[in-house]
């Protein structure tokens, strides 16, 4: 068992190694890509300074929790994007069926999938992450929080992104819908929760995942209470399983690329 | 002209199957104004208030209409395809073919953006009167000088989307001059109004892309006057021809140097 | 043991229809209309082990959705599967350790890595040891002819060279069943025969089993002993090959009034 998992992690890295080695063909176009991220994200300091100068706090949020909200936000998203950036297009190739390869190979199908890609301007989002922490002059202890929620942000949204990529198995269009509800919920996570009340924040909390990939490890973060630490790592475990198991019923339903031979 | 709009028409009935498609980019765009209309419910404190001089619902209509314009003139065209011809040398082909590239790249855009436009504006009067209930009433006259700015300036951002995209002839990606621009578009001009950054930053934000495309558009909406109207057609004007003048000048400049270096 | 035993394998693909022009489209938003179409219908096969097996029929006649189920890729809807005695349906994995399979013109191979770290990649995928992979890469190499290509990146080679490193790579971990779909597509006539001496040479020397499909008779003359015709996803035709040669008639011509004989019938559906 062991050894099984062993292996398999040895194939995983060395995709990774390679996807990044290929990001890195033209050195000039990857590490312009990486600084144009940070750059790209830094935009949105002017926009934080602007409204907390309207009002000392933004949704109980001051300076100091904005900026570990967005890098939070901003790590999650580029892990998950450095290591797993395929589950993204999982539609794609489910429709176009680009499964075939993986299929044949004696590794899990899913990691398989999901490690054949990545994105290189996502590692300006990890850098611009951390760089937003050190910023908020958070402690040892923040930082070693950050890193574990960081992870825990990115298996949410990469369990988020497979859970609706896996419908395209029953549904042409869930690629759309993959699409615009991972983008919505970036969108919500960078901005605070207080902001919302109510039926918004269960929402929140419990259909689109974001508070328990971004909120509440922030507010963790802020003031550490161990029951919230535990909740975020449980539900991060939960939603990811359900994800797999939706999607190996999927695969079940996988039509390789016979559909477009009998369209023609 | 007639070879343009054939272009357009093809693109139009292409874009009916996608209805669809775009009914579901409503999600996103739902969710955007969603943050927003809470985001400022809470900045504003006390009903009566004013930032910026604006009042609470003049702020979120002000936002409402520039995410309209945002989302409703969201194209890959502009971007991501013309960079694509660029990079991959299908421009050596259609160079040759009868017609200007970049005229045909914009004619796509204007069909991509004449159906989603309309469904994002219709869909935004919707959620704005449901939200935050409806703007001060407006003369048709008002409403249909709006219209034009808003034409006027998705025309504008699509001659500078495509201009970055003709970068692809001297630069291997384009995609983040993109990012900048739309960043630009979006932390400036789409968020609050420009009169909420500094009075001295004020003159060099009216220079900008922002105050044609976006700002000046979405102002007219919430506050009406055939001043400010007049100032931003005239800007819009300058714009266009300016960016029409660096969008030749691009696209010969690089043709150029297919030829010279062989695609 | 029996390298492959299927029975009464069936699969059926749903496809949306959708009519001309821009009404079809609205309507097609509407009311999808589906159709079913049967690729595979029933097919039942065995294939000793060792045997080369030529597996053919017209385009869209169900061979390679066949090879699919065969494989693990794809589920099928009735009928019963064995490879080497494992079920694909139920040991996707552990069937994957012993076969090996060269889908036409689908890439398996990282285009921006050379042969050779595509072949350790592989290896590692096979959970083959370093030092072994690296051993067994050498021989692949041999056989293969790599030796000049080995440094270059996979996308700078020719179509020729490519498959050749394909073929290689899906070796890596001695497979006893090759699934080959299509192998010497778009190859000139010299490569065409590098890869026909190769197959040869793999089923000799390890007893692997060969199954191949192809449009190309000098492939099924030149290697196979027995054909399989499928058509409308049924077996119209299990023979040997000096059978079906027999007379002065060539094979080719043989095969293309089989075809033509059994167009004509109606779709089964």
């Amino acid at each position: 068992m062991l050894t099984v998992v062993k292996n398999q992690v040895r194939v995983c890295l060395l995709s990774v190694k390679y996807n990044i080695m290929r990001e890195m063909l033209n050195k000039v176009t990857f590490l312009s890509n990486i600084l144009f991220m940070v750059l790209n994200n830094a935009t949105f300091l002017i926009q934080w300074t602007i409204l907390l100068s309207l009002r000392e706090d933004v949704g109980g949020y001051t300076m100091r929790e904005i900026l570990i909200l967005w890098g939070l936000a901003a790590s999650s998203h580029g892990l998950s994007h450095v290591l797993f950036a395929r589950v993204f297009s999982l539609p794609e190739l489910v429709i176009n069926g680009k499964l075939d390869a993986y299929l044949v190979q004696p590794k899990s199908v899913l990691l398989g999938v999901m490690t054949s890609s990545t994105s290189a301007s996502a590692i300006g989002d990890v850098v611009y992450g951390f760089l937003l922490l050190c910023l908020s002059g958070c402690g040892f202890g923040g930082f070693c929080l950050f890193l574990l929620f960081t992870v825990t942000g990115a298996v949410v949204i990469i369990a988020f992104a497979l859970l609706l990529g896996s419908l395209s198995f029953w549904f042409v269009r869930a690629d759309v819908l993959q699409n615009n509800l991972v983008n919505g919920m970036i969108s919500f996570a960078t901005y605070p929760d207080g902001i919302f009340e109510g039926p918004v924040r269960f929402l929140l909390y419990r259909v689109i995942p974001v508070g328990m990939a971004i909120y509440q490890p922030v507010h963790v973060i802020a003031a550490f209470e161990p029951h919230a630490l535990l909740e975020v790592v449980g539900y991060a475990a939960l939603l990811m399983t359900v994800a797999v198991f939706v999607f190996y019923r999927g695969l079940r339903r996988y039509s390789s690329s016979s559909l477009m031979a009998a369209r023609m | 002209m007639k070879k343009y709009a054939i272009i357009y028409k093809a693109v139009l009935m292409e874009n009916l199957q996608y209805a669809l498609q775009i009914t579901m980019g409503f999600c996103s765009y739902f969710i955007m104004i969603f943050v927003m209309v809470h985001l400022w419910r809470y900045m504003y404190q006390s009903p009566g208030s004013l930032i910026a001089g604006y009042t609470k619902e003049q702020m979120i209509w002000y936002v409402i209409a520039t995410e309209t314009i945002w989302f409703g003139a969201r194209s890959a065209t502009v971007s991501r395809q013309a960079a694509a011809d660029i990079r991959s040398g299908n421009i050596a082909y259609m160079v040759n073919k009868p017609y200007h590239y970049p005229l045909y790249i914009l004619a796509k855009y204007t069909g991509e953006w004449s159906i989603q436009l309309p469904l994002y504006v219709a869909f935004a009067a919707l959620v704005g009167t449901g939200m935050v209930g409806g703007l001060h009433r407006m003369h048709p006259v008002g409403l249909l000088a709006v219209a034009l700015a808003v034409m006027l300036g998705v025309t504008i951002n699509g001659v500078f989307k495509l201009c970055i995209s003709l970068l692809s002839f001297w630069v291997e990606d384009s995609v983040p001059f993109q990012w900048l621009y739309d960043k630009l578009i979006l932390v400036v001009g789409t968020i609050f109004p420009m009169e909420i950054f500094p009075a001295a930053l004020q003159p060099v934000l009216k220079l900008t892309p922002v105050y044609t495309v976006c700002y000046g558009p979405a102002k007219l909406l919430v506050d009406f006057g055939a001043d400010t109207f007049g100032e931003i057609l005239l800007a819009q004007s300058v714009y266009l021809a300016a960016g029409g003048v660096l969008l030749c000048f691009l696209y010969r400049k690089g043709v150029k140097k297919l030829y010279v270096n062989g695609g | 043991m029996k390298a492959i035993k299927a029975r009464e394998l069936s699969k059926t693909f749903r496809v949306r229809r959708k009519e001309k022009g821009m009404y079809g489209s609205i309507k097609s938003v509407f009311s999808p209309k589906a159709e079913e179409i049967r690729a595979v219908d029933k097919i039942s096969l065995t294939v000793e082990e060792g045997e080369i097996l030529a597996f053919i029929g017209p385009n869209g006649a169900g061979k390679s959705t066949t090879i699919k189920m065969l494989t693990g890729i794809l589920y099928p809807d009735s009928g019963s599967v064995e490879v080497l005695g494992i079920d694909p349906t139920k040991k996707r994995r552990q069937l994957a350790y012993e076969i090996g399979t060269v889908f036409g013109q689908k890439e398996q191979l990282w285009t921006h890595l050379t042969p050779y770290d595509n072949f350790l990649f592989f290896g590692a995928i096979y959970d083959i040891p370093g030092r072994e992979a690296r051993m067994r890469i050498r021989e692949l190499e041999d056989v293969f002819e790599l030796g000049d290509l080995m440094d270059t990146p996979v996308r700078s080679l020719s179509l020729g060279q490519r498959i050749r490193c394909e073929m290689a790579a899906s070796l890596i971990h001695r497979p006893r069943v090759l699934f080959l779909d299509e192998p010497t597509i778009g190859l000139d006539p010299v490569v065409k025969e590098n890869v026909r001496s190769l197959i040869r040479r793999m089923n000799r020397e390890m007893d692997t089993t060969v199954f191949l499909t192809s449009h190309d008779v000098g492939d099924i003359e030149k290697l196979c002993q027995r054909i399989v015709i499928v058509n409308h996803g049924k077996i119209v035709l299990d023979d040997s090959t000096a059978h079906l040669k027999g007379g002065d008639v060539s094979l080719e011509k043989v095969i293309m009034e089989i075809y033509q004989s059994e167009g004509g019938r109606p779709e089964a559906s």
